[in-house]
């Protein structure tokens, strides 16, 4: 190719990302600017494609800056044909800003109650999922594998045979650490996906030395529990939240029906529960029925016992000072702060079942129940959102998966990838 | 008449009229000269009416002669006079406060409220009536303010729900609007079009808020109503439908299917407005409403649809008049299929019904039932019987096949038909100045005729004979290889497109058939490189969207 093919093709691209821009809804800007904004707002096109790009800017080693309530939770990034590509790929909307426009946007944000928090490296995360699991099983992978964020999917071998600290990130979806499936057995004991797991556990279980499903998935927790108080990060969803607490602090009592490892709950079970070991809740009361399709106290919405069922709501998310609870507001950037509720296995979180210190995120006002919750635990922390898909509502099994093409600014989404990029940000000394 | 008989029951009814008769018959003059511009005597002849006891409806006429000239004051006096005698008379006082805020005096406005609001401090009518007028004068900000204090005086917004989700709406406050208005639509479901008109300014990404509130099983039918028809005006008909199919049927569901569906056929909505149009065909079937939804079907180009339709309708025990309304809808609906031999059967049992006359004015969609079949002779044969205005397509397509393209270009043109292929041909024929090509009919007539090889030959050999036309050419004879399956040739006409004219229009096609066909075929990369061709070379085609998803779905696989 000679010079001025090189030449014509350099420009056609660069007409073609400028053009491109615009038709995003972008603002027109010069072909070269020193820093791009991606706006969070309501002038974004494709909010959860957003995390995907800043993701990738982070894995090239591009450092970042997350500017906290900033027109949604924007994020800033140096101007590079890289970036502009990847964003003009995934229809993501961005603002070209010099030198000039990015001092007046820190002096605006060093008024309010706002900060920029520095994202330097992208997190290693992991998935824990069945390894037969298709992606759009779980919310988490689909926004991951929607936004183009790679991830490992990990299973009970991995976790209890390789080193975790591996990982900066790990969540959990929809796993029942009780080993009970969910107290499915009385509805689905026949269906062939069920019957599948059930021999998938089975199976690890005895390969680990244990002698039920039950004993396996108490291991499992206890090391996703020393993973955190390691230093990791924990973000679970749905049922998952409420199992791996009953898990933890249930680690010495038979709290496994009889379905699941032939001996009925310990009756008295609750008054021989460990909270201490716990990393969420304390004073929790089993749900003892093998017949009632209920763990715990812990859920506040029990949708599946009808005459408990509460019906949906909408949940807020709290505000945060971003100067001085740098880690809360992160998790609660969206554009919208008032949020439609979702049916999950676990939907909500009783909040008298709350430990001290936990920070409620997001909570449906007046109900005795919130939706998102996060704390510390030894030297990790983690971050728990009831519910098993945000966009959809009153997700049953079998109910086809989550299209996100037709949700690209997905408030509720946009709670799950807040939690990915939140172990890329470089904790700043406060300023008290 | 009719005035006269308003002003006599306008001084019955009034509970302060006195001397009812010769009150009524001096407001009936009043509203005369008011009528018919004379201004001054109908200001003395309704000073004279609430001299006579007619107040309410005197000092109403009053303020409405005011007006006409300007004076809106000139009321007050007569007010000054009036609401020490009735002090409780909110008319009185919505008067007073309507004529001091339309000219300005606000702080007396503000004390003519605080006048009110002592002699009935436990009533929310002060507040209500002085934030309508506010609102009405688009003062929004001192409407907000006097409705908080209607909150902290009474404790509820009750009986100012209205108040409230019109100063929301006016304020922009769209979700709280949206509240505020189902709310008055699940107490008094008649203000659905007011609703509908206050929210339909909602910003595009505000719009689920309004949805979220208005679309919920648990929202008033007003409310589901509302937000259908806002739907329509935002553009999504097809959303708006969706909340209203499910609804249980029965006649207050029809009756607002109906009402959707007018609203759907304003804004041309032909799609959604057929399904709309089956499904209270089904519900309440009619050979009346199975006509006008077999039009409506056609009109979309639902022609499989419509044909059905047009049967239905002459089902059962029909006049003569209903058959000509609906055959001519299902030889219409034939035609396009192509089955022409098909519809010159109907058109020959319908004889009767329709008469020598009707029969001949379907000779043209005989012709065009010919032409989709490519039988060029038939065609001729058929539309020799067509009256002369209604030959424009036939003999367009006619001369199409015979490589008249100029002649085509305006007779295609003029047609009406709605036509997805003529829409095709027109585009390819208006890139190029040329009047004759016989290569381009031999396409069309093979495309006609099924003969898809010699199709393909034709467009290759179109794109060599009129290199204007090239890409567009191209790309017909790829789109005909994929039908046929033959996925390799196509391939390569798609990647001749994209080397050979990389700045056409087809190029973004090219390279998005291009990349289907690479997925198909399991070659992620390709598909990837193809797909994010498109997106960086052509990044305002209308087809970036479908790229997009494409890289979507292509991720999904990696990831299984």
């Amino acid at each position: 190719m000679n010079l001025m093919d090189r030449l014509a093709r350099g420009w056609r691209f660069a007409l073609a990302v400028v053009m491109g821009v615009t038709a995003l809804g972008g603002v027109v800007t010069p072909l070269h600017a020193q820093h791009l904004l991606l706006p969070m707002d309501a002038m974004q096109a494709n909010h959860l494609k957003a995390y995907g790009v800043t993701f990738g800017a982070l894995r090239e080693g591009v450092r970042a800056e997350w500017l906290l309530n900033y027109r949604g939770g924007a994020f800033l990034l140096p101007d590079l044909p890289s970036l502009r590509r990847a964003a003009l790929l995934a229809g993501v909307t961005l603002e070209a800003m010099d030198a000039g426009a990015v001092r007046t946007l820190r002096g605006a944000m060093a008024e309010g109650n706002m900060d920029a928090v520095p994202l330097e490296k992208a997190p290693r995360i992991a998935v824990y999922t069945p390894p037969d699991a298709p992606p759009w099983d779980d919310a988490v992978t689909l926004a991951l594998t929607y936004a183009g964020i790679p991830y490992d999917a990990i299973w009970d071998d991995a976790v209890l045979d390789t080193d975790l600290s591996t990982y900066d990130w790990i969540h959990l979806h929809h796993e029942d650490f009780t080993g009970q499936q969910h107290k499915l057995a009385s509805v689905y004991r026949d269906a062939p996906w069920f019957v599948r797991s059930r021999e998938r556990d089975l199976a690890m279980a005895r390969r680990f030395g244990h002698a039920d499903i039950p004993a396996l998935k108490k291991a499992v927790a206890a090391r996703l529990a020393a993973f955190v108080s390691r230093g990791g990060f924990l973000f679970a969803m749905c049922g998952s939240t409420e199992t791996l607490e009953l898990a933890l602090a249930g680690r010495d009592v038979d709290i496994a029906g009889v379905t699941a490892d032939g001996s009925p709950i310990d009756p008295a079970a609750d008054g021989k529960m460990d909270w201490t070991r716990a990393m969420a809740f304390a004073g929790a009361t089993l749900e003892m029925a093998p017949g009632v399709n209920a763990m715990s106290d812990i859920d506040g919405h029990q949708v599946n016992v009808p005459l408990r069922r509460q019906p949906l709501g909408t949940f807020a998310l709290f505000g945060f000072s971003a100067k001085f609870d740098p880690v809360a507001s992160m998790l609660v950037q969206n554009h919208r702060t008032v949020l439609r509720d979702y049916f999950g296995v676990t939907t909500s979180f009783t909040r008298s079942r709350l430990k001290p210190g936990v920070t409620i995120l997001a909570e449906e006002a007046g109900a005795p129940w919130v939706k998102y919750v996060h704390g510390s635990f030894g030297r990790g922390s983690w971050t728990y959102l009831g519910g098993h898909d945000p966009e959809d509502p009153q997700h049953a099994i079998g109910a086809p998966p989550t299209d996100l093409a037709l949700h690209p600014n997905s408030p509720g989404y946009r709670l799950i990838l807040n939690n990915v990029l939140f172990p890329a940000a470089k904790q700043k000394p406060l300023k008290t | 008449m009719i005035r006269r008989l308003i002003g006599f029951a306008v001084v019955v009814v009034t509970r302060l009229g006195a001397q009812a008769d010769p009150a009524a018959a001096v407001l009936t003059r009043a509203m005369d000269a008011e009528n018919q511009g004379r201004v001054r005597e109908a200001v003395a002849a309704y000073r004279e009416a609430i001299a006579r006891g007619a107040v309410i409806p005197g000092v109403l006429g009053l303020e409405r002669a005011f007006a006409l000239v300007a004076q809106e004051d000139s009321v007050l006096p007569a007010l000054d006079t009036l609401l020490p005698r009735f002090p409780q008379e909110a008319s009185l006082r919505n008067a007073q406060l309507r004529a001091l805020v339309a000219v300005g005096r606000d702080r007396e406005a503000h004390r003519a409220f605080d006048a009110w609001r002592a002699v009935d401090p436990a009533s929310i009518d002060p507040y209500r009536d002085y934030a309508r007028v506010l609102l009405f004068h688009g003062r929004m900000a001192s409407a907000d303010t006097l409705l908080a204090e209607a909150v902290r005086q009474l404790g509820s917004t009750r009986g100012v729900l209205l108040e409230v989700a019109q100063l929301r709406a006016g304020l922009g406050r769209w979700a709280e609007a949206a509240t505020a208005w189902r709310d008055v639509m699940a107490s008094e479901p008649y203000y659905e079009t007011a609703a509908f008109y206050a929210m339909q300014p909602t910003p595009v990404a505000l719009r689920d808020s309004v949805r979220v509130r208005w679309g919920a099983a648990t929202a008033p039918l007003g409310a589901r109503q509302a937000l259908a028809q806002l739907e329509v005006a935002w553009g999504a008909p097809r959303r708006g439908w969706a909340l209203l199919a499910a609804l249980p049927v029965r006649d207050t569901t029809i009756a607002i299917w109906e009402q959707f569906a007018q609203e759907v056929e304003r804004a041309e909505g032909w799609g959604v407005l057929t399904e709309v149009m089956v499904a209270i065909q089904r519900a309440r079937p009619s050979s009346a409403q199975a006509v006008r939804a077999a039009r409506i079907a056609a009109r979309a180009g639902a022609d499989t649809v419509a044909l059905r339709l047009a049967r239905e309708a002459q089902q059962g025990p029909v006049s003569e008049r209903r058959v000509a309304e609906a055959v001519p809808i299902e030889l219409e609906a034939l035609a396009r299929l192509g089955r022409a031999a098909e519809a010159e059967r109907v058109l020959a049992a319908a004889a009767p019904a329709l008469g020598p006359e009707g029969t001949r004015r379907q000779a043209c969609t005989i012709a065009m039932g010919w032409i989709r079949a490519g039988e060029v002779d038939r065609a001729r044969r058929a539309v020799r019987e067509a009256p002369l205005e209604d030959v424009d397509a036939v003999s367009g397509w006619l001369a199409l096949y015979e490589g008249e393209i100029g002649v085509a270009r305006t007779a295609l043109r003029q047609a009406e038909a709605v036509d997805p292929l003529r829409i095709e041909v027109l585009a390819l024929l208006a890139r190029t100045t040329a009047t004759r090509s016989r290569t381009i009919g031999e396409a069309y007539l093979a495309l006609a005729r099924g003969d898809s090889t010699r199709a393909v030959r034709a467009f290759e050999q179109v794109a060599t004979e009129l290199p204007e036309l090239a890409s567009l050419a191209l790309l017909s004879a790829a789109r005909v290889q994929a039908v046929r399956g033959e996925a390799g040739r196509a391939a390569a006409l798609w990647a001749r497109i994209v080397e050979a004219h990389a700045s056409t229009p087809e190029a973004a096609e090219a390279w998005l058939e291009w990349g289907r066909l690479a997925r198909r075929m399991g070659d992620r990369a390709a598909a990837r490189a193809r797909f994010e061709q498109l997106i960086l070379n052509h990044p305002t085609s209308a087809l970036v969207p479908q790229a997009r998803r494409e890289l979507d779905g292509l991720a999904m696989e990696e990831r299984r």
